[in-house]
């Protein structure tokens, strides 16, 4: 018996063999990139995080002086809050906006197409766009404050309302949310044309309220791609830094501008003590992303879906 | 023939041999590195450079490119006057010096060495050159050995060659060329402030605030604008009355209880002008990251005062509509304008260093200097009393006008830089008083930012 499975085995190892190495080959671009580039790169910035940094004359391997610096203060956990209330903020005001969209998109009426064009029109232009939009308009030398002191409704325009600069963040969440409800509408939208009319028909059919059929059958339907469309926003706008740049309060900054003004610095000493920062928020943004995902698995299971 | 060949090639040897050592360098010359050597041991003449710079052909210039009429006098000006000595000059516009120190020292450590880098000639001073010299990045010293070099003051025992010789207080060891001089000169908007309104001192200053609060704001350190206006506070609130002159030492020479000593009651005046700048009234004072943000809120009227280095900064200002139309310039703070000299630098590992020096020279040059004072408002980096009378007079009918005061009033109130040891601990210090409001005795907190410096 043994002998034979093995002449089994053996005849049918060539084909398999061959299609994992037509897989291998198929990966390896994508594999060379991400181990090769991001890999090294996150291998370098761990190392240089824990001192290691011979090319600016700087080896301490392995210290975590830089870390504890950095966890030691007050201002390292502010940065924190201020970056994770941006992230969420944005996160679920997109929901909240994109989820009716994208229900209403999936209906046809008239002039739906263009009106769908339209709302996709954000996601050709880039965030800094989107920034200097922000500043055009809403700044208290933008369009709006000269209109309201041209008018006579303040005295000169930098008593108009602080939108921008403020650590309550309107600026920056209006940028996200603005480029990134068309993304996520988009995704939904998608995620809904699969799905059909069918479930809804039938719900109507037995009776169910519009209400009933938002929550009980539409919503659960569309998970998916809420809980893929959010993570991808909110790992996004954590990590992002120009929008809180130009259009934050200033100090305390979000975790990437402190890593930046670190990077900016013209002492070399400090761009340790910026990898530090990257190093603790990807920590930090991982360990989220996985609290989301893992919530979201169980939830299903609790659904009995997987 | 199985004897000659050896022969032969000992022959070829022998005779390359003598030829290299005989005519110098001519046969060995494109190895990397030996123009490098040749020139720094004096073995090289200028028509050799200009040789070798016509056979290297191009020059990589990095320069931070956030001015239009600058970049229109590299494009119009300076690349045809390049290109009849046979050299493209080719510029790279970058927003930040850093990054162009980043890449050089970047490549360094990936092991491209001499004449196997990007970058030729970078525009640097301060910091940035410091990190440069620390690194050991630099060319060499050139800065003396060009035809154009006569245009400078290099005798140490004449003190006004100190803008030449030390840059933010290091050494510059003609590792650098003076390219321009500037000024830190504050401007005023005359629609919102009277003559009689503008103050001089930062006293006056805090009272002007007082009757128009919001009306001030500063770059916010470590830009090197906003350490600039801090260096001024400090320089005017000397508890000696020394002002700048301790300000002159480095770190080490100074010790950091008698820099905590200096500066507190500047610190102080930082402090307590605070509520009184731009949005400090709701509790958040709001200091720009830029000069462009300055400009745009000075331009707005959010401010009456816009300080930066800029000897015609206010000219240009109005030239290019960044400035409001009844911007002036004013003395201010009363000697304590600081001046210093901005130069241009040679990476160590320039692929066309020939090509560098060539363009070096011609950028040194009385008539370079000339045209970019008039077309791009930038002041000479080169000394007027080297100068021919006629040389002089050029230089005089190019420079753009003052508004509201008097070149000789800008040179009666002239400041030197502070070491640049001591600008990373100022800096850091800014950012933990008056930024992270550190409520610590200033002593401990120069003690603390030093010591995080240093490691």
């Amino acid at each position: 018996m043994p002998k034979a499975l093995s002449a089994h085995s053996n005849i049918s190892a060539s084909p398999a063999f061959m299609q994992n190495l037509r897989d291998i080959a198929e990966i390896t671009p994508l594999l060379v990139v991400l181990l090769g580039l991001f890999g090294g790169a996150v291998v370098l910035g761990i190392l240089q995080s824990f001192g290691y940094a011979p090319w600016f004359g700087i080896n301490e391997f392995p210290t975590t002086q830089y870390f504890e610096r950095l966890w030691f203060s007050s201002d390292f956990w502010v940065s924190l809050g201020l970056t994770l209330y941006y992230g969420f903020a944005a996160t679920l005001i997109g929901l909240v906006i994109s989820v009716p969209l994208s229900i209403a998109l999936s209906k046809k009426f008239k002039s739906s197409r263009l009106f769908g064009a339209l709302t996709r029109l954000p996601l050709m232009v880039p965030y800094t766009v989107g920034i200097a939009l922000a500043l055009v308009m809403l700044g208290n030398g933008g369009l709006f404050s000269r209109i309201s002191a041209g008018l006579g409704l303040i005295d000169d325009p930098s008593q108009f309302v602080r939108v921008l600069k403020s650590h309550w963040g309107y600026g920056i969440i209006a940028v996200y949310v603005w480029k990134q409800v068309p993304f996520m509408t988009l995704t939904l939208s998608a995620v809904l044309a699969r799905k059909g009319e069918d479930t809804v028909e039938a719900a109507m059919v037995l009776g169910a309220s519009s209400r009933q059929i938002f929550w009980r059958v539409t919503l659960p339907q569309i998970m998916p791609g809420i809980v893929s469309a959010s993570l991808i926003c909110f790992a996004f706008n954590i990590g992002a830094f120009e929008a809180p740049l130009i259009l934050g309060g200033g100090y305390p900054d979000t975790l990437p501008v402190l890593a930046w003004r670190y990077f900016q610095d013209a002492n070399y000493a400090f761009q340790l003590q910026g990898m530090a920062v990257v190093v603790s928020l990807a920590l930090v943004s991982g360990v989220f992303l996985g609290a989301y995902l893992l919530g979201y698995r169980r939830w299903e299971r609790a659904r009995g879906r997987v | 023939m199985q004897r000659t060949k050896p022969l032969i090639r000992q022959m070829l040897l022998a005779s390359t041999l003598a030829v290299v050592s005989w005519s110098g360098v001519a046969q060995a010359m494109n190895a990397p590195g030996v123009f490098r050597s040749e020139f720094l041991k004096g073995n090289l003449g200028w028509e050799d450079v200009t040789a070798r710079a016509r056979e290297e052909g191009s020059v990589n210039f990095y320069y931070w490119g956030g001015s239009d009429i600058i970049n229109l006098w590299v494009d119009q000006v300076a690349t045809p006057a390049l290109a009849a000595e046979g050299v493209r000059l080719n510029p790279v516009r970058i927003t930040a010096t850093k990054d162009t120190v980043d890449v050089v020292i970047a490549e360094l450590a990936a092991g491209r060495g001499e004449e196997q880098g990007s970058v030729d000639l970078v525009w640097v001073n301060g910091e940035n050159f410091y990190s440069l010299k620390q690194q050991n990045a630099l060319w060499g010293a050139f800065a003396n050995r060009l035809p154009n070099s006569v245009n400078f003051e290099w005798d140490e025992n004449d003190p006004r060659s100190l803008l030449n010789l030390r840059d933010f207080g290091v050494k510059t060891g003609f590792q650098e060329m003076p390219w321009s001089g500037e000024q830190y000169v504050c401007s005023v908007n005359r629609a919102h402030v009277s003559a009689e309104n503008t103050p001089a001192t930062f006293a006056q200053l805090k009272t002007y605030l007082e009757a128009n609060p919001g009306k001030f704001t500063y770059v916010k350190p470590p830009h090197y604008l906003g350490n600039t206006f801090v260096q001024s506070v400090l320089y005017a609130h000397n508890p000696d009355g020394t002002g700048a002159e301790p300000y002159q030492k480095s770190f080490e020479e100074l010790g950091s209880v008698e820099l905590a000593r200096l500066m507190e009651p500047g610190i102080e005046y930082l402090k307590s002008i605070e509520p009184l700048l731009l949005g400090g009234a709701s509790g958040k004072p709001r200091y720009p990251e830029n000069s462009g943000e300055l400009d745009n809120l000075f331009l707005n009227s959010e401010v009456h005062f816009n300080c930066k280095f800029g000897v015609f900064g206010n000219h240009n200002g109005l030239i290019t509509g960044a400035y409001p139309e009844q911007a002036e310039e004013m003395i201010f703070p009363a000697g304590n304008m600081i001046k210093n000299k901005n130069y241009l630098a040679v990476p160590l590992n320039s692929p066309h260093p020939a090509a560098a020096l060539v363009a070096i020279n011609y950028f040194s040059s009385v008539e370079a200097q000339a045209t970019k004072l008039k077309t791009a408002g930038m002041p000479v980096g080169l000394d007027l009393w080297r100068l021919s009378e006629e040389e002089a007079a050029e230089i005089a009918t190019s420079a753009p006008p003052h508004y509201g005061v008097t070149q000789q009033q800008l040179d009666d109130n002239i400041a030197p830089d502070t070491n640049a040891s001591l600008v990373d601990v100022i800096e850091a210090t800014w950012l933990a008083v008056i930024e992270r409001k550190e409520d610590k005795p200033l002593a401990d907190i120069v003690a603390q930012v030093s010591g995080e410096l240093n490691n």
